[in-house]
């Protein structure tokens, strides 16, 4: 029998290129992205994709959505984000959603939360709520909740719904305590509470088993810091902090602590023997203790732009320490003798100021001829022939499928990065083939290599590549680490070269 | 559109600053807003968030810094 329902549907999603080709049965339909597309309602037909999984409804103009929405019963993942709701239309209530995304409407009630009993996860970030109206089971299902971004001014009836969430956001609000009521939140183990007005907060709240707490761009003025016994990491940044207390106690297995930009005039260390990042910068420090050395795992220390004259000789035996960044302050000749017995691998002192990314201009092939031997030098496949890398160069500047850009220090060509446009069949489109990425050995650890990758990327956006690719040398573990930290993903393939003889 | 008041700068300029620098946000933040507070650090991070894909989405820039704006108005009718 004709289904005429299906037909009408999926001509309408034809129109928006969101359903694929190979879909002929409205079953096989289990996803559907509908993102972007300035709707302002949807098809009473949609209740019939009865398998229907994930739905994207992001970026559209929507106030409401059609009843038959009801019989979605799949359905268990659905992004209304930046859409323009005021009320939660009644067919989403009967549906089991686990994930819902709700941020940049303009909801200014929770109470619609008590029907969505198996949801996991809902974002309410950019919305107009300004109070706690909510009252749920206390066996619900809610394992992290986004209320970032809203007009709360108090959450003390919050905690007490949802005494099994495992993450909440709430930064900017207008809170102006953490209440003796968040005691019930055993299971908490990321709260981020940032960009409030904060000033205090519960003895209760220190018994509790967070492991990441943002508290930053707060109005602390003093601080006593004790318990927190699961806390891997603290950010304190931007509060008007001029007393610090950390008790014996607080946070045995701190990793990361940070007072970036407070008022502190002395520097106070956490007890926790695992730290790794420590930060201090922007505040009016004048002495580093000795007893840094104690951190024996300490792989960054941020201690800008403070009033440090001299360092602790015992820095310069801290092996794990590769980043210190330390510009900013009347350092003495010892303590800088003591960064050069240190040489850590990143370190502000030493960066360059003034490097620019720009393209290549015909001036500067001659000298990405000779950096790209720097990096023959490293790749096994490749020999170093100036003549040759410099006709390759040229050739790539001249064709207009290719981009080519350097980075320049005070004239100077010191690093380089070139893409290629291809035709990729997998993508039925163009991808970008990225290669040559170099910098002196000079300036490398400045972050310039990121800055060309970024450059680059920004580029492939611009001409609408699909992909971008590149093959690196496997011996060369520091690229290989580069590019995964920048979002590469290892592929299964092996590239192979078969070297074409002259006659 | 001005993104920051105490650095005086737009987002244009916020995005030239974070392109030409590949510190961490906390520090290139501050090249933005040249100080050490934390009233545009949304916006500032949106923005950020974006410069490292190459891809911005101007509309959502102009959504958190209109919203940061109806914030402060609401605060000062807050506290009158």
């Amino acid at each position: 029998m004709y289904d005429y329902e299906w037909d009408r549907l999926r001509v309408w999603l034809e129109q928006y290129g969101a359903i694929p080709e190979s879909v002929t049965k409205k079953e096989e339909l289990t996803r559907l992205d509908l993102s972007k597309n300035n709707l302002k309602e949807l098809p009473q037909e949609i209740g019939i994709l009865s398998n229907l999984v994930v739905l994207n409804l992001a970026n559209n103009k929507l106030t409401k959505l059609p009843e038959s929405f009801a019989k979605l019963k799949a359905l268990s993942n659905l992004d209304l984000r930046r859409n323009t709701f005021e009320n939660i239309p009644e067919s989403l209530f009967s549906l089991e959603l686990r994930s819902l995304n709700l941020s940049s409407n303009r909801l200014d009630s929770l109470a619609f939360l008590e029907h969505f009993k198996e949801l996991r996860v809902i974002d309410l970030s950019h919305n107009n709520i300004e109070k706690v109206d909510l009252s749920l089971e206390p066996n619900n299902q809610l394992r992290t909740l986004n209320l970032s971004h809203n007009f709360l001014r108090d959450i003390a009836a919050l905690f007490e719904s949802v005494p099994h969430l495992e993450r909440l956001v709430l930064s900017t609000n207008f809170l102006q305590s953490i209440p003796e009521s968040i005691g019930c939140m055993r299971a908490l183990e990321e709260l981020d509470i940032s960009d409030n007005h904060l000033t205090s907060i519960d003895p209760v709240f220190f018994t509790l088993n967070i492991e990441r707490l943002v508290l930053s761009g707060n109005q602390f003025g003093e601080l006593k810091l004790e318990g927190l016994e699961l806390l891997e990491s603290l950010s304190l940044d931007e509060n008007p902090l001029k007393y610090l207390e950390i008790k014996e106690n607080f946070a045995p297995y701190l990793q990361e602590f940070s007072c970036d930009s407070c008022e502190l005039d002395s520097l106070v260390l956490p007890p926790s023997i695992y730290l790794r990042s420590l930060c201090y910068a922007s505040n009016h420090i004048k002495e580093l203790p000795a007893e840094i050395e104690h951190y024996a795992v300490l792989q960054e220390l941020d201690l800008e732009a403070n009033e440090i004259v001299s360092l602790p000789d015992t820095l310069a035996n801290m092996n794990s320490l590769h980043t210190l960044y330390i510009k900013d302050n009347p350092l003495n000749q010892d303590a800088k003798k003591v960064i050069e017995v240190l040489d850590p691998q990143i370190c502000d002192i030493r960066m360059k100021t003034g490097v620019e990314i720009q393209k290549a201009t015909s001036e500067d092939l001659e000298a990405m001829a000779k950096l790209l031997a720097v990096l023959f030098a490293i790749e096994s496949d490749f020999e170093i022939d100036e003549q040759k890398q410099y006709m390759g160069i040229k050739r790539l500047y001249e064709d207009e499928r290719s981009d080519l850009l350097v980075a320049k220090h005070e004239g100077k060509v010191v690093g380089m990065v070139t893409m290629q446009r291809l035709i990729s069949s997998a993508e039925g489109d163009n991808v970008g083939q990225i290669e040559d990425l170099v910098v002196e050995e000079g300036y490398r650890k400045m972050g310039i290599g990121s800055r060309l990758i970024n450059r680059m990327r920004s580029l492939a956006h611009q001409h609408g590549y699909k992909r971008i690719q590149l093959a690196a040398d496997i011996h060369n573990d520091n690229a290989l680490a580069f590019y995964t930290r920048r979002g590469f993903r290892k592929t299964h393939l092996n590239v192979y070269h078969y070297k074409v003889q002259e006659n | 559109m001005e993104v920051c008041e105490c650095g005086e700068k737009s987002v244009a300029q916020a995005i030239e600053v974070f392109e030409n620098s590949s510190l961490p946000f906390k520090k290139s933040k501050k090249l933005v807003t040249e100080c050490n507070k934390s009233c545009c650090r949304g916006a500032l991070l949106k923005i950020h968030d974006m410069s490292l894909y190459g891809r911005y989405d101007y509309e959502e820039i102009a959504f958190v810094i209109e919203q940061r704006q109806e914030r402060l108005k609401r605060l000062n009718e807050g506290n009158e």
